[in-house]
């Protein structure tokens, strides 16, 4: 460890820390492009050059590791006037985009010019040209727009150290410099758009992003991918009860800076509203030529417990399938509805078949998904019983099926499996999308993605992560547990919650794997439930430095 | 004073697959072990696939490509660093003409221009009949004998008129 | 003063001095043998001991250079010899590569030798054909003759030499990116630290030497450290072979003692002044500050030329006469550097063509007073740590010096008065040494 100071500002850093990472810890700003904590250096772009007290000429910080005793400086007049020249040089061949920018809002062009750049401009000759090379697709999700490059590559690293695709390249050289891709070598890789993602300006954008929102009218939650049992933390950015993108948040023992583009752009899915009001079939007994109506809530919440509660006095058989994609809460809920409210009501979670599981790099090594779904895990901590066939033929056919459909509606996909389920004399769903399973039901409540409520999954590495809700559910949708409560509520005790954290809480109590964690104590990265650190939130632990080979 | 245009020349592509023939395969083979790596191999290679095809086309790139583990677009942005590898067809007989200092204050310029003239061709330009394709680089370590060109494989230096038209004679009798 | 008898270039004009065999009977080799006489410290000593100084441009003296190399690192020590000639002006490797490449080849194994190298490489710039032939040729006839291989003058020492070909690029004799190119990728200088001699090519201890450099070495051994400090002057020892080209009558390579007055190598060596009076002449390179009639009475060594505000560089010595207009010379060094340009850091790949084309608006007869300012102020954002390398340096260098020294010139062409030269017309600055095609694009909007 060694003491620098950073404008005055003095820090304990390991010798040989970034100084990019020490001026972090020191809270100090230092403005930069090709810097990025995941990627190896290269120090091209220039704009992080600051004065080391001992060195005549100005360094890039990227570049320079700490030593004890070190001084370092960023607000000289050296090291603004090195900013401000910088700064003019990237923009006199940038177009004046910005009204049409994507990038507008979260540009670092735009946020170091206004910080650091000089305000004016000395270019009175024509900008740089590439025609052919601007506003056109380079792979089935970005765009890319090589007269806004600043030919930072990070894209070019990204893709090389991270996709290990290595399908752009910096091609010709000099003030003729761009990047590209080989014709007929899209960039095309499973997480592609991360390329767009680290693109500091708007010369890679997500195609279905663009043009759609501001960025700066977008409200952001964090949130957790449930899209497989990776559980890549990302952030959910949304307007108006609209979720416009899904972005990769920053978990360093998860999924590092990245998500894969198939989590990526469920984000449409999400906003998909088929069942927005509770429906009940007209005719009795599973009669596939009735009609459904529209009821009240509180209809169709009666309704459901008087079928319940008739199949539970007469000893009749009840199931409640209870898919692994469903979030911690609603799966304790679903238990102990069949266990405590039910008497003896069968519960069965289910892997649904056909999702594959993604991978996504975690600092330098794959972090391969084991399941499909995002709460396999999840599902096993809290003892259910996965069950394959989902209903096991053993007592005859259920007089009772209550299945909640996860928010990917995989349960739905496979038509044998409705076939098995529709055998219940009353069928009774909670789901979002129509299908074939919502067709075949006596009884449909609207459910709310998880994205419109707070929970937890546990993914595949037994990490118990926290989502936040991004808006209010829609409509009349309404989360899981928030259903099955009021289902619940009707047969006694233990089911008032009138949160999820409340349900968590609950769920804590009576888990011992869980020991008693309280939802708040869940912080925005998660806690690791194997054994040795159960109960303590690990550090995250930094990215490695890397150097340009 | 015109303006900064990038037209890029990505490798055009000639539709037919190539590959070495047996005795470049086996100069490439040999070249590989003069490294620890494969891909220190990739200037070499990319000579042998100059000697052997004419020029190095979308193709070629992603054949090179194969024989050393590199993607494609790594291969292209190698290809246009340098200014030494066609990435098109050239002519029989490639003048490079010498236009920097030293040849520029002994006339390099108004040797182009005549070059220009009796070609009819600017510089990156392969003349109809295929005989001559016009360059401008820079210095080529003639200066003594400004102005210089290079003529294929050929360092020439003094060239006057009277050169200049034996040069062509030539080009044009390959 | 009494006239100095040649050793690099004293063989040159002999057509078979290509060969091994006229080589070794002129005592080719021999210092070979006698470095490996000695312990390879001592070799490296010695080469201190002479003050050889870089001949490649930097001027770095050779043996504190070896001395960086960690020979403990259990990585293999590479050489490489920088044979990539291309700063304008420069044309003194090519005559020794073509004509006596064997003296490369014996400073080369004198070198690995000191060093512990096992494998060394001779990068030479794409465009000597000839060259790279000549090398490859000399190269067989080593391993024949027991000069490279497993037992190197029959002795315990082993080295193996191979010729990689660079394909044009001036950015390539950056020994860092010289590096690069050797490693099989775009000739982009590496930022520093770390070292070459720390962590070179191949993640190895890497020494890179000018081929002048190198071709001294044999010397050095053959007639001793003595001899080599006496010749030159004491920050600037040996013989240096000096590029003379432009407006002379007789341009060439002169081998003279470091340290020769500029004026004298003008009119005595190179025959004086063609088609004009003397002007203006640059001593180094494209890099170099230019000197003006007035100046040229300096002495050609490193440090003299660095106490006049230039540099001695690659001694590449260019004359211009009262015919040529300053604007225009201007306007074509900074298209070398446009064109040149790697592109990848922010100062030079935007400052390099943006300068470029402000000067060509200049010589034109376009652009205002305030653009001798602006173009001062590029120079001075592409310099001093801006840059990952020095060439942002080198691009500023001329700009900086040809308008403070020829100001007038610069603002006669703004006013839209008469040009002082008989000038050459520039090329259009859009202009590229690359061939051009436009691909297809595929709109996003389908």
């Amino acid at each position: 460890m060694g003491k620098v100071t950073i404008d005055d500002i003095a820090i304990e850093v390991p010798d040989g820390t970034n100084l990019m990472e020490a001026a972090r810890k020191a809270g100090v700003e230092i403005p930069h492009f090709c810097y990025h904590p995941g990627l190896s250096v290269v120090a091209q772009c220039r704009m992080c050059l600051v004065d080391i007290t001992g060195i005549p000429k100005v360094q890039p910080a990227c570049n320079s590791f700490a030593k004890d005793g070190m001084i370092v400086n960023t607000q000289n007049e050296k090291v603004k006037e090195a900013q401000r020249a910088v700064m003019e040089f990237l923009l006199i061949n940038h177009p004046l985009d910005c009204p049409i920018c994507d990038q507008a809002g979260e540009c670092k062009l735009q946020d170091n010019s206004f910080g650091y750049g000089q305000g004016g401009s000395r270019y009175t000759i024509s900008k740089r040209q590439y025609p052919g090379f601007d506003r056109t697709a380079i792979g089935p999700h970005v765009v890319a727009d090589m007269t806004r490059c600043i030919q930072c590559t990070r894209c070019i690293r990204f893709c090389q150290e991270i996709s290990e695709t290595g399908e752009l390249s910096f091609q010709e050289r000099g003030g003729r410099t761009l990047v590209w891709t080989h014709e007929g070598r899209p960039l095309d890789n499973e997480m592609s758009a991360c390329a767009a993602d680290v693109c500091p300006v708007g010369a890679l954008t997500v195609k279905e992003f663009r043009f759609r929102a501001r960025v700066w009218y977008l409200e952001k939650a964090n949130s957790i991918c449930a899209g497989c049992d990776v559980g890549c933390n990302v952030t959910v950015e949304s307007k108006d009860k609209i979720a416009y993108r899904f972005l990769p948040r920053q978990n360093f023992s998860v999924n590092d800076h990245w998500m894969c583009d198939y989590g990526r752009f469920l984000v449409e899915d999400f906003n998909r509203r088929d069942v927005k009001a509770p429906r009940r079939r007209a005719t009795r007994d599973g009669d596939p030529a009735g009609s459904f109506e529209t009821i009240s809530f509180d209809a169709a919440i009666d309704a459901a417990a008087a079928s319940l509660l008739a199949a539970k006095e007469s000893k009749k058989r009840i199931v409640i399938v209870a898919p692994a994609s469903l979030p911690t809460e609603a799966l304790w809920l679903a238990k102990k509805l069949a266990v405590e409210a039910l008497g003896s009501a069968e519960i069965v979670t289910f892997i649904p078949k056909g999702e594959k599981p993604h991978r996504v790099k975690n600092q330098k090594t794959w972090a391969e998904g084991i399941e499909g779904v995002p709460n396999g895990a999840g599902a096993r901590l809290l003892g259910l019983a996965e069950s394959t066939n989902l209903l096991p033929e053993k007592g005859g056919n259920p007089e009772v099926v209550l299945v909640v459909d996860g928010d990917l509606a995989s349960l739905s996909q496979d038509p044998n499996l409705v076939k098995n389920l529709r055998k219940a004399r009353t069928l009774i769903v909670l789901a979002r999308l129509d299908s074939q399973l919502t067709a075949a039901a006596d009884l449909v409540f609207p459910l709310a993605p998880h994205t419109e409520s707070e929970g937890t999954f546990v993914n595949g590495r037994r990490r118990l992560q926290r989502f936040d809700r991004a808006f209010l559910p829609l409509d009349g949708n309404r989360p899981a547990w928030e259903l099955l409560s009021r289902i619940g509520r009707l047969f006694g005790e233990g089911f008032s919650f009138v949160t999820a954290a409340a349900v968590f809480e609950a769920m804590s109590a009576a888990v011992p794997s869980l020991g008693g964690i309280t939802f708040p104590s869940i912080g925005s990265e998660g806690i690791s439930l194997e054994p040795k650190t159960a109960g303590a939130a690990p550090d995250p632990k930094p990215a490695p430095e890397e150097k340009k080979n | 004073m015109g303006a900064l245009v990038v037209n890029r020349s990505g490798s055009k592509a000639e539709g037919a697959r190539r590959e070495f023939s047996p005795a470049a395969r086996a100069r490439f083979d040999e070249t590989l072990k003069r490294y620890p790596t494969r891909q220190a191999a990739l200037l070499p290679a990319l000579w042998i696939a100059q000697e052997e095809f004419g020029w190095i086309s979308k193709e070629t790139v992603e054949y090179v490509a194969g024989l050393l583990n590199l993607t494609p677009a790594y291969v292209d942005g190698v290809v246009t660093f340098y200014t030494m590898y066609h990435r098109e067809p050239v002519g029989r007989t490639v003048l490079q003409v010498c236009s920097s200092i030293s040849c520029h204050l002994c006339g390099a310029q108004s040797l182009l221009l005549l070059i220009e003239k009796k070609l009819g061709i600017k510089p990156n330009e392969t003349t109809a009949d295929g005989a001559f394709t016009l360059q401008e680089v820079e210095c080529i370590a003639a200066c003594d004998g400004g102005p210089a060109l290079i003529r294929g494989e050929d360092i020439l230096l003094g060239i006057d008129e009277k050169k200049l038209d034996q040069i062509i004679a030539e080009g044009r009798g390959k | 003063m009494a006239k100095f008898e040649p050793i690099l270039t004293a063989q040159i004009s002999d057509p078979r001095q290509k060969s091994i065999d006229t080589y070794l009977k002129k005592g080719g080799y021999e210092g070979l043998k006698k470095a490996l006489s000695l312990n390879p410290d001592e070799v490296t000593a010695q080469v201190k001991a002479s003050g050889l100084r870089g001949r490649g441009g930097a001027g770095f003296p050779c043996g504190v250079k070896w001395g960086f190399v960690p020979k403990n690192t259990g990585n293999p020590i590479y050489l490489l010899c920088n044979a990539d000639e291309s700063e304008p002006g420069t044309f003194k490797d090519r005559l020794i590569i073509e004509n006596d490449p064997h003296q490369i080849i014996e400073g080369i194994a004198i070198a690995s030798y000191a060093l512990g190298v096992r494998t060394a490489y001779i990068y030479i710039r794409g465009e000597m054909y000839l060259g790279a032939k000549v090398l490859n040729a000399a190269i067989a006839e080593c391993y024949q003759k027991g000069i490279l291989g497993p037992r190197v003058h029959g002795s315990e020492f082993a080295l193996d030499l191979h010729v990689h070909r660079g394909a044009g690029a001036y950015i390539c004799g950056e020994e860092t990116a010289l590096i690069e190119s050797l490693e099989g990728k775009r000739g982009q200088p590496r930022i520093k630290p770390p070292f070459p001699a720390i962590k070179g090519v191949f993640g190895c201890p890497t020494v890179v030497n000018n081929v002048e450099t190198l071709a001294c070495l044999p010397h050095i051994f053959t007639r001793g450290v003595d001899w080599f400090t006496s010749i030159g002057v004491p920050k600037g020892t040996g013989p240096k072979l000096y590029c003379i080209s432009g407006h002379v009558n007789r341009p060439g390579v002169y081998e003279l003692p470091m340290g020769v007055n500029l004026k004298e190598l003008i009119d005595e060596h190179a025959g004086g002044m063609k088609g004009g009076k003397l002007k203006a002449v640059i001593p180094g390179g494209a890099s170099a500050p230019v000197l003006t009639a007035d100046e040229i009475d300096v002495a050609l060594d490193f440090d003299s030329l660095a106490a006049r505000g230039t540099m001695l560089g690659s001694a590449a010595v260019i004359v211009m006469n009262d015919t040529t207009c300053m604007v225009n010379t201007t306007v074509n060094l900074l298209k070398f550097f446009a064109h040149e340009s790697c592109g990848q850091c922010t100062p030079c790949r935007e400052g390099t063509p943006w300068s470029y084309r402000l000067l060509s608006r200049i010589e034109e007869g376009g652009g205002s007073l305030a653009d001798l300012d602006l173009l001062l102020g590029i120079a001075r954002n592409m310099s001093n740590g801006m840059t990952i390398c020095v060439f942002g340096d080198a691009a500023a260098a001329p700009i900086q010096s040809f308008i403070k020294k020829f100001r007038t010139e610069f603002e006669e062409h703004i006013a839209g008065r008469t040009c002082h030269g008989l000038v050459e017309p520039s090329p259009s600055p859009n202009h590229s040494a690359l061939p051009g095609s436009m691909p297809a694009a595929i709109s996003v909007r389908s």
